[in-house]
């Protein structure tokens, strides 16, 4: 009998699911939602369905993120840091520094043999995570999306003095009304992002191969300003969103066969969709 | 009569103080886009109160931020010596003061004579300033005036998970949407705040007595937020915005003197 192994990772802004056996068999990304994060059921039954599969069937369900704590259905729960790791090193072997650009937070990971041996995470102020480019974006006006395409229009980066999200956000919008055009004023942006997140990273020592990860390696804009910075090019998964969940789905596969070789049971939780509740 | 000014063109709001041997009257307005002609304002506020024109003034001082931009300033002196004297003025026993500003929060301490001995100045962030306030305010649709009032009427704290003040607004939304009241709400914005000034007292060092001053001054439930998270009670001045700009005229007075 083939067996099934998912990773779901709860982060801030989206939930990512991925169900594997040998190889990765189907993913999922749904968004977190706003309010009330329940949406982690949904996401996994989703992904259940791509592939025909009963719930139960799945051998074993680790969860990660931010949410991980609250995912009902998980056998168990381990930390993204360690997740990152082991889904970078498989889909990238030579990978030796991960960067994680989230929605909320932004994390470095430097890995020895596949494994996380040190890391710094910046998870207490929105400056050098996607929530910046989301408040600022907003500001001017831009769609999300739009924001990496306009900073490589651009022939010079405006400067942007602030760090913190609220000042910079004032910032742009004046320098906007003073005559800045709209792609430097981006470009700026993207470069300001880079340098708090080098300037986090850095404290680990950056080795080669560098790995972007996270909804911030879909930014073009970014991961040129992240190069700049570092000096060198990046590389970065083919979907950049799954490595976390990944990573859950492997540790779990992991930890099933070591119990097997132990001789010792492993331990499940019920196999029942049931909603994350976040704040009870 | 000898009249001095002291103007301080803070990131938020401009103050002109007009004074003798005493405060003779003062003005703020704020800040806007143009620091020139609102430090022009300000002053021609200031004399209009005081039935005075500006050629009766013999020193200005400038401070604050913006202060390069008062044009016709015989002195810039930095906020914190104009802060430390004018907190001195009102309060000659304190030791300790810790400015809320619009983009900053400051402690410094002081000696006997007003002078600044040691200080400490926030990172820039939003939530270690007065803009937290204005950010929180504009999220729950209440005037700044009205934040200090309702926060005392709280029963129930909500407390942050987070010392951002763009995570504390996505924050704020959860809370409101699962019915959380704006009082409480409020309460917790104000713990918050005084978490991050409590960090900032203990690099610097706490001498009583200790004053709070600077725009956060006329919140009355961020002054008790801190009150409570230091134990004891903060002096307050009457008008807590104006301390730097007081200073500033008391400073400029002195040259006054000199050039007798």
């Amino acid at each position: 009998m083939k067996e099934y192994f998912a990773g779901v990772d709860i982060g801030s802004t989206m939930t990512k699911v991925v169900i594997i056996n040998e190889t990765i068999l189907a993913s999922v990304v749904g968004p977190t939602g706003p309010e009330h994060r329940k949406l982690a059921n949904r996401v996994m039954e989703e992904a259940l369905n791509k592939l025909s599969l009963p719930f139960s069937d799945i051998t074993y369900i680790v969860a990660t993120g931010y949410g991980r704590v609250n995912v009902p259905f998980a056998d168990k729960q381990i930390t993204e840091i360690s997740c990152h790791a082991r889904g970078v090193a498989n889909l990238i072997p030579t990978a030796r520094t991960v960067i994680d650009i989230g929605g909320q937070d932004c994390k470095g990971i430097k890995l020895s043999n596949g494994k996380a041996v040190d890391f710094a995470m910046n998870d207490k102020c929105a400056a050098g995570t996607g929530r910046f480019l989301e408040v600022i974006a907003e500001a001017l006006g831009v769609e999300l999306e739009e924001m990496a395409e306009l900073s490589l229009k651009a022939k010079k980066a405006a400067e942007i003095s602030n760090t913190c999200t609220v000042f910079a956000e004032l910032e742009v919008v004046s320098k906007l009304a003073e005559g800045v055009p709209l792609e430097e004023l981006v470009a700026g942006l993207h470069e300001a992002i880079a340098t708090r997140i080098y300037g986090m990273v850095s404290r680990l020592k950056i080795e080669k191969d560098v790995v972007v990860t996270g909804g911030g390696a879909k930014n073009i804009g970014l991961v040129k300003a992240m190069e700049a910075k570092i000096g060198y090019p990046v590389l970065k998964p083919e979907d950049p969103l799954l490595t976390g969940a990944l990573g859950a789905a492997l540790l779990g596969k992991d930890m099933v066969k070591q119990a097997i070789e132990k001789g010792v049971p492993v331990a499940r939780s019920e196999r029942q969709l049931r909603e994350a509740t976040f704040f009870s | 009569m000898v009249y001095a000014v002291g103007v301080d063109i803070g990131s938020a709001f401009a103050k002109a103080a007009i004074i003798s041997s005493q405060l003779v009257a003062y003005h703020i307005i704020p800040s806007g886009g143009n620091y020139k002609l609102t430090a022009d304002e300000a002053i021609k506020e200031a004399l209009k109160k005081a039935s005075l024109s500006l050629k009766d003034i013999a020193y200005v001082a400038a401070t604050g931020y913006g202060a390069s931009n008062v044009s016709f300033a015989n002195e810039i002196i930095i906020e914190i010596s104009c802060q430390a004297r004018g907190v001195s003025y009102f309060f000659p026993s304190v030791r300790t003061a810790i400015d809320i500003g619009g983009q900053f929060t400051r402690v410094f301490k002081l000696d006997d004579r007003g002078k600044a001995t040691a200080f400490m100045l926030s990172e820039k962030c939003a939530a270690g300033s007065g803009r937290f306030l204005q950010v929180i305010a504009r999220v729950l649709q209440i005037d700044f005036a009205e934040i200090g009032p309702l926060s005392l009427k709280s029963r129930e704290r909500v407390d942050f998970s987070t010392g951002c003040a763009v995570f504390a607004e996505s924050e704020a939304i959860s809370r409101i949407a699962e019915g959380a009241s704006k009082e409480d709400i409020l309460a917790g914005i104000h713990r918050a705040m005084a978490a991050k000034t409590l960090n900032l007292i203990e690099r610097v060092g706490m001498e009583p007595d200790c004053a709070l001053i600077g725009g956060g001054a006329r919140d009355i439930g961020l002054v008790k937020s801190i009150e409570e998270i230091l134990k004891l009670n903060l002096l307050v001045p009457e008008e807590p915005q104006i301390v730097a700009a007081l200073g500033a005229a008391l400073i400029a007075r002195e040259k006054t003197y000199s050039t007798d």
